[in-house]
């Protein structure tokens, strides 16, 4: 049982100020989005249908992050994180754009011949690799019960619903407590955590196999959701770092933050730098050691070209193995690094890069030229991948910023406010 | 001075004495000293000026060595003293003798870290001065206290029990060695 929701000192700022960056945000979205929207002139629509997934698929991956760091500590009745956790419930306000954003996608279903447009395997008289088509691929039909367009669709938009209903209900509870700071919103918060986290992990698998791992339906890997999940907490703690750098520069702060805030959360960025390279390494060794061609074509998609030669995409490998794993494990292994909020901050920017990094290695190579080698990493292409990224990521940063002012700073009344404002001190 | 004493023991009531008398003591510059409280006290590091433990470091020196002992040991079982083809791998792969360097790197960073807090500290102790003191028991319970022990060089019966007075410790007593 808690004790009674505390109130924390009336001397801290706790109301929030008004973010002016919004309209900001917003507009770099709409000019993102615009740019993209040029690529379908220059480079043809699946080329810029490949680059949005990109998009969607890095900033869809940092609101989950948000969520599931939500529940976890409501599920662990954390008590540190009480004053960070107020940003990802603002954070949460995205999923709704996220599923509107996601309808350029969803269309493809409904092209046609067009149809494999993204996903190979839409549509069933795609003619593949060795002459026969999708719908006689027997790797295909054993698949079929979950790869068709109904279930994509249904598991996209369900998991959007899901998402979006689990943010309401911890939005709710989380602000309403701090008007009348009834400890019955802890209450709810729990339980909404002990069936939400469930609810995350089966969605976020779902939609990891659907939207990337399907983009090679051929392919095998038990790892892929753990694998997504992992970039997508990692996302979600390094927006987190930032937020916190950014309000504590402000001034909106002052006086709730202290040095093990910092020290907490790059301990769980340390430890979620070592869960990704253990899922991703296991993923790619177990491929290596079993050497089955149905599994080891994805990697070497990812390393050579038909005639031997090493792809752009091998230095790319290389770069996640060494950017994604070795610099921030032995840079957050540093005390001073990760208590410095201005270091700390840089670590956050750099891993939110590698992520990005590591969707476009994971979605990229799909797409494929005559030979069935992937299109080269630095190209034109990829230039429509990041304005997909500033297009999706300004919508993000909009619906944070708009929901920034409508909420206290920290959630005030939670009963675990005031060993959190004291934590460790 | 008299027959030489283990060092001076304090007796302080509540965390926030003990806290600032820390604070004094630390600012008289004494080094060989210590506070001995029933519970962790949140700062107190700080108020008795301590640095950070160099555990850490220890850590990642095994950790370090572990990696290492692990894939020389793959590296010189596999491709130099008994060379073998398993499952068509090459002799040696820094793959496959990854997951063995990962188990050695925890296991020898558990190692150094247990054994260097143990090393650091001190440990095992079987015998401490402080345990013949008759009031030693409330250390455990509900009483703070501050021992200065006598080598620490700016340790002088007469000032440093002025300090501990000064600092609000009740009960000031020598300790035998």
């Amino acid at each position: 049982m808690s004790s009674p929701a505390a109130t924390a000192p009336a001397a801290f700022p706790a109301e929030s100020a008004a973010a002016p960056a919004a309209t900001k945000a917003l507009v770099i979205g709409a000019v993102g989005i615009a740019l993209t929207l040029v690529g379908l002139l220059v480079s043809g629509t699946k080329v810029v249908a490949y680059s949005w997934l990109v998009g969607m698929t890095f900033w869809t991956a940092i609101a989950i992050g948000m969520l599931m760091l939500c529940l976890i500590h409501h599920i662990f009745d954390a008590s540190w994180s009480t004053v960070i956790r107020r940003q990802f419930e603002h954070g949460l306000s995205a999923f709704k754009w996220l599923a509107l954003l996601f309808l350029p996608l969803a269309i493809t279903p409904f092209l046609g011949h067009n149809a494999d447009l993204v996903w190979p395997w839409m549509d069933l008289t795609n003619e593949i690799h060795g002459g026969h088509t999708v719908g006689h691929d027997p790797l295909y039909l054993k698949k079929s019960a979950f790869l068709n367009s109904n279930a994509f669709l249904i598991g996209t938009f369900g998991s959007f619903l899901l998402w979006m209903w689990l943010a309401a209900r911890l939005r709710k509870a989380s602000f309403t407590q701090d008007k009348d700071g009834d400890l019955k919103w802890t209450f709810m918060n729990r339980k909404t955590a002990a069936f939400g986290l469930p609810i995350g992990a089966f969605s976020l698998t779902a939609i990891a196999i659907f939207w990337v791992k399907s983009l090679e339906y051929h392919w095998f890997s038990t790892m892929y959701g753990v694998w997504f999940f992992a970039n997508c907490v990692r996302g979600a703690l390094s927006v987190g770092v930032i937020i916190m750098v950014w309000l504590a520069a402000r001034g909106d702060y002052k006086g709730i933050l202290n040095k093990n805030h910092y020290h907490s959360i790059g301990m769980l960025m340390l430890a979620f730098t070592v869960f990704w390279a253990y899922v991703t390494f296991s993923q790619y060794f177990l491929i290596w050691n079993a050497n089955v061609p149905e599994e080891t074509f994805w990697y070497n998609l990812r390393e050579l070209n038909h005639d031997g030669s090493t792809n752009q995409w091998w230095y790319v490998g290389l770069a996640l193995l060494f950017g994604h794993f070795f610099l921030p494990f032995f840079f957050l292994l540093s005390y001073r690094f990760k208590v410095t909020p201005h270091i700390i901050r840089r670590i956050a920017f750099w891993i939110l890069g590698v992520i990005l990094l590591d969707m476009c290695y994971n979605i990229l190579p799909a797409m494929k030229d005559s030979h069935e080698d992937s299109l080269p990493f630095l190209s034109l292409n990829l230039v429509w991948t990041l304005t997909s990224v500033v297009g999706v990521g300004g919508i993000c940063v909009w619906s944070y910023l708009r929901s920034f002012p409508t909420a206290k700073l920290i959630p005030i009344r939670d009963p675990r406010i005031g060993e959190s404002l004291t934590h460790h001190e | 001075m008299s027959a030489p004493s283990y060092g001076l023991i304090a007796t302080f009531n509540t965390a926030p004495e003990l806290y600032h008398a820390a604070e004094q003591v630390r600012d008289a510059g004494y080094r060989n000293w210590d506070c001995i409280t029933p519970f962790p006290v949140h700062g107190l590091d700080k108020a008795m000026g301590l640095k950070r433990s160099i555990v850490p470091r220890i850590s990642l020196a095994g950790g370090i060595t572990g990696f290492c002992t692990g894939m020389t040991m793959i590296w010189w079982t596999g491709a130099v003293d008994y060379k073998l083809i398993v499952g068509g791998k090459p002799y040696f792969s820094p793959m496959f003798a990854f997951p063995v360097s990962y188990e050695l790197t925890i296991l020898f960073t558990a190692f150094a870290t247990i054994i260097g807090m143990f090393v650091l500290n001190g440990l095992p102790m079987h015998y401490h001065p402080v345990l013949k003191y008759d009031q030693i028991r409330k250390g455990m319970d509900d009483t703070f206290f501050i021992v200065i022990e006598a080598r620490d060089p700016r340790f002088n019966l007469a000032n440093t029990k002025a300090l501990l007075e000064k600092a609000g410790g009740k009960a000031i007593a020598e300790l035998e060695p």
